[in-house]
């Protein structure tokens, strides 16, 4: 599976990084991120708030106000061809066309004046040229397919009519009207009930299966990675810190942050009552740390963290870890075995 | 269910049921209505006459000399002459005159003494100092005013929607310039440079031509728009700030839409509250410049019937109280039924009932 990525990676994101010019300094909000995703498959890109998620899927839609943010390197291959910074590609928009976005709050994302209908056959008059009547009539077909009951009236609704679960369904719809290669979802169930949450994963699950798009989903619920993802990147102070197949990465975490993540999660059994958080705040990102980011939170760090960034370094086939514990030199201090052993 | 309302519709459904600014709305715009027709309803020419079996409609406009009416005297027919004259004659020529037979131009020297007269049956609300009636004065006049506030109304909060959906979407350098310009335009003295406009653009003659250059109503109403246009900016520009960053629009960028289409599609019709809001106001104030500069002597070219031209002569004439009391309050109500108007938009318009606590 983790081979297939490697060979035909859909969107190949390749050493982003972002800036913010803001008052107080320039913020340094993607350090150099890289992922990649598969046709058919789903990427998790999981992380606290503030790591630069939103971020770096935002600037590879063209969604980061210039200025104060800049995209200062990196690239972002759709299908081989960099779209960062592009709005045509190969004579096609990118945007709602080849790259569909749904968002985090679906009662603000959609415009209030305008027909559900409208909104979506808007996408279709611009990317594919149809006549109003044409793109509203594949705008209700659209709803049918994101199954929302009797759609032809709906779609001459107003947003405010939409319950949240609904409006999500409806910005799906709106994603996917002119079949993109890839859906970049930005916490598209934080907002929502759980029992909505299961229903909207389970819709973009029966999607992608139908229409095999690319989906990169950003999230910070890591039952949503295990329900939805084939693979997981974590994120952490604007860099990935892990990366790998889903039962890898949750079953043998090989970045402290990773396993820190999972041993902040509610757990059922009786053994620990509440929660255990990760200590500390995550760096200042106007001055990252010249060594790891972690460094200072981590309960493994070595005197090497301090001052060297670390790189890349392979774990397993497929899975890979920005720790200094993975160095072939480094003290048999491996998380992931320490956890085993607690375990 | 079927199609749901918009946000607009249950607006003006809600303004409807505010009897008081729904009402006045209602006597506003159907006395301005009523207003376009006025030619039909008070005019020195006749509707219909008919005289030895042929129908004649002077009210489209067509010259008749008195003669033709078998009336010696010299010029075009004297209608309301005409008319007694047919009457007394009893030969079955008649003439149908409008429902108040004079013009708003037309000076009234028949009546006994000298103008202003006081009301009477003839004139219910007096002539002014030129013989002329004024109740047909003050209507011509309430369709001038309204007109011409409604047109500086429209040319000057559309310049102003675009200037302030301008910099509100584009921010940058590009607003606090274009802001700093508007503050600068805004420090003009908007009264005295009209006036300096005024009389500087006197009519202009060329040798053995027409008039080339003279002050006239559309030239007012592009002058006024000029300094009218600042204060919606600041509420557009403040809405376009608030709603750009909203994720709707994020949305509108992400599914392609372009620059033009977000403006104009998805953020203004968002935007527009403020400037449906204080339109009503915005009209009342143009008609007061209006009346302002006609009553400092500004405004319209004489002899257009305006409002400000009468009170002006109520002001040198304070005893002919008809001079002072009536163009006044006619001023007065038309004003306090618009603040209505303006009163109940703003009411209908409150968001509060559909905004969601987040």
């Amino acid at each position: 599976m983790t081979a297939d990525a490697k060979a035909a990676p859909v969107l190949d994101v390749r050493d982003l990084h972002v800036e913010f010019t803001t008052h107080g300094g320039v913020v340094k909000a993607v350090r150099g991120a890289s992922f990649s995703v598969a046709a058919g498959k789903t990427l998790a890109i999981v992380g606290e708030s503030g790591c630069g998620k939103s971020v770096s899927v935002q600037s590879i839609m063209g969604l980061i106000p210039m200025p104060p943010g800049r995209i200062t390197g990196g690239a972002a291959l759709l299908h081989g061809t960099d779209i960062v910074r592009r709005k045509i590609v190969d004579g096609d928009d990118v945007r709602g066309n080849r790259i569909g976005m749904i968002f985090q709050d679906p009662m603000s994302s959609l415009n209030p004046t305008m027909k559900i209908g409208d909104q979506i056959a808007e996408t279709l008059e611009v990317h594919r040229g149809y006549s109003r009547a044409k793109a509203r009539a594949r705008a209700v077909e659209l709803l049918t397919q994101v199954q929302i009951p009797e759609a032809e009236e709906r779609s001459q609704q107003y947003p405010f009519a939409f319950s949240g679960g609904m409006l999500q369904r409806a910005m799906i719809a709106m994603a996917i009207a002119c079949e993109p290669s890839v859906l970049i979802a930005d916490e598209p169930t934080t907002a929502l009930d759980v029992t909505i949450q299961a229903q909207i994963l389970d819709l973009l699950a029966e999607l992608q299966r139908k229409n095999g798009m690319a989906i990169v989903l950003i999230t910070h619920d890591l039952a949503v990675v295990a329900r939805m993802a084939d693979e997981v990147a974590v994120m952490y102070a604007g860099e990935i810190v892990e990366r790998g197949a889903v039962e890898d990465v949750f079953d043998q975490p090989a970045h402290p942050y990773t396993l820190g993540l999972r041993g902040a999660l509610p757990s059922r059994s009786t053994e620990r009552a509440g929660l255990n958080p990760i200590e500390g705040a995550p760096p200042d990102l106007f001055a990252p740390p010249t060594g790891c980011g972690y460094f200072a939170r981590c309960a493994h760090a070595m005197r090497v963290c301090e001052q060297h960034h670390p790189q890349q370094l392979p774990v397993a086939a497929g899975h890979a870890a920005r720790c200094w514990l993975h160095a072939p030199d480094a003290p048999r201090t491996h998380p992931a075995i320490q956890h085993r052993v607690r375990r | 269910m079927t199609s749901s309302e918009s946000i607009f519709r249950k607006r003006i459904r809600k303004f409807t049921r505010l009897k008081r600014g729904y009402w006045s709305f209602l006597l506003i715009f159907g006395a301005y209505f009523i207003s376009f027709f006025l030619p039909l309803i008070a005019n020195s020419k006749a509707l219909v006459v008919k005289y030895d079996g042929h129908y004649f409609f002077p009210i489209s406009g067509a010259y008749h000399a008195a003669t033709e009416f078998g009336v010696n005297a010299i010029g075009e027919a004297d209608y309301r002459e005409i008319d007694r004259a047919f009457e007394t004659e009893g030969r079955g020529n008649w003439v149908l005159m409008p429902l108040i037979p004079y013009g708003p131009n037309e000076p009234l020297l028949d009546a006994t003494g000298s103008p202003p007269n006081p009301p009477s049956r003839a004139h219910p609300m007096g002539t002014d100092d030129r013989g002329r009636d004024v109740l047909v004065r003050l209507a011509y006049g309430f369709n001038i005013s309204m007109t011409f506030a409604l047109l500086v109304t429209v040319i000057g909060e559309g310049f102003g929607i675009a200037i302030g959906a301008l910099l509100g979407y584009f921010g940058g350098k590009l607003d606090i310039l274009g802001q700093r310009g508007i503050e600068i335009w805004s420090s003009l003295p908007f009264l005295y440079t009209i006036i300096i406009i005024s009389s500087v653009i006197v009519p202009v003659y060329l040798p053995g031509q027409y008039q080339l250059f003279q002050p006239s109503f559309w030239l007012l109403v592009v002058v006024l728009a000029v300094f009218d246009w600042m204060g919606i900016t600041y509420y557009v520009r403040g809405e376009f700030y608030r709603e750009k960053v909203k994720d709707y629009v994020a949305a509108a960028m992400a599914s392609g839409v372009s620059d033009t289409g977000i403006v104009f599609k998805h953020i203004l019709p968002n935007a527009l509250t403020p400037v449906v809001s204080f339109a009503p106001f915005v009209i009342v104030g143009n008609i007061g410049s209006l009346v302002a500069l006609d009553f400092l002597g500004f405004g319209l070219p004489a002899p257009t019937p305006s409002w400000g031209e009468l009170i002006g002569q109520g002001m040198s004439n304070l005893t002919k109280w008809w001079l002072v009391v009536f163009p006044n309050g006619v001023f007065f109500l038309t004003l306090l039924l618009v603040v209505f108007i303006g009163e109940a938009v703003r009411e209908a318009f409150d968001p509060r009932e559909y905004s969601r606590l987040r």
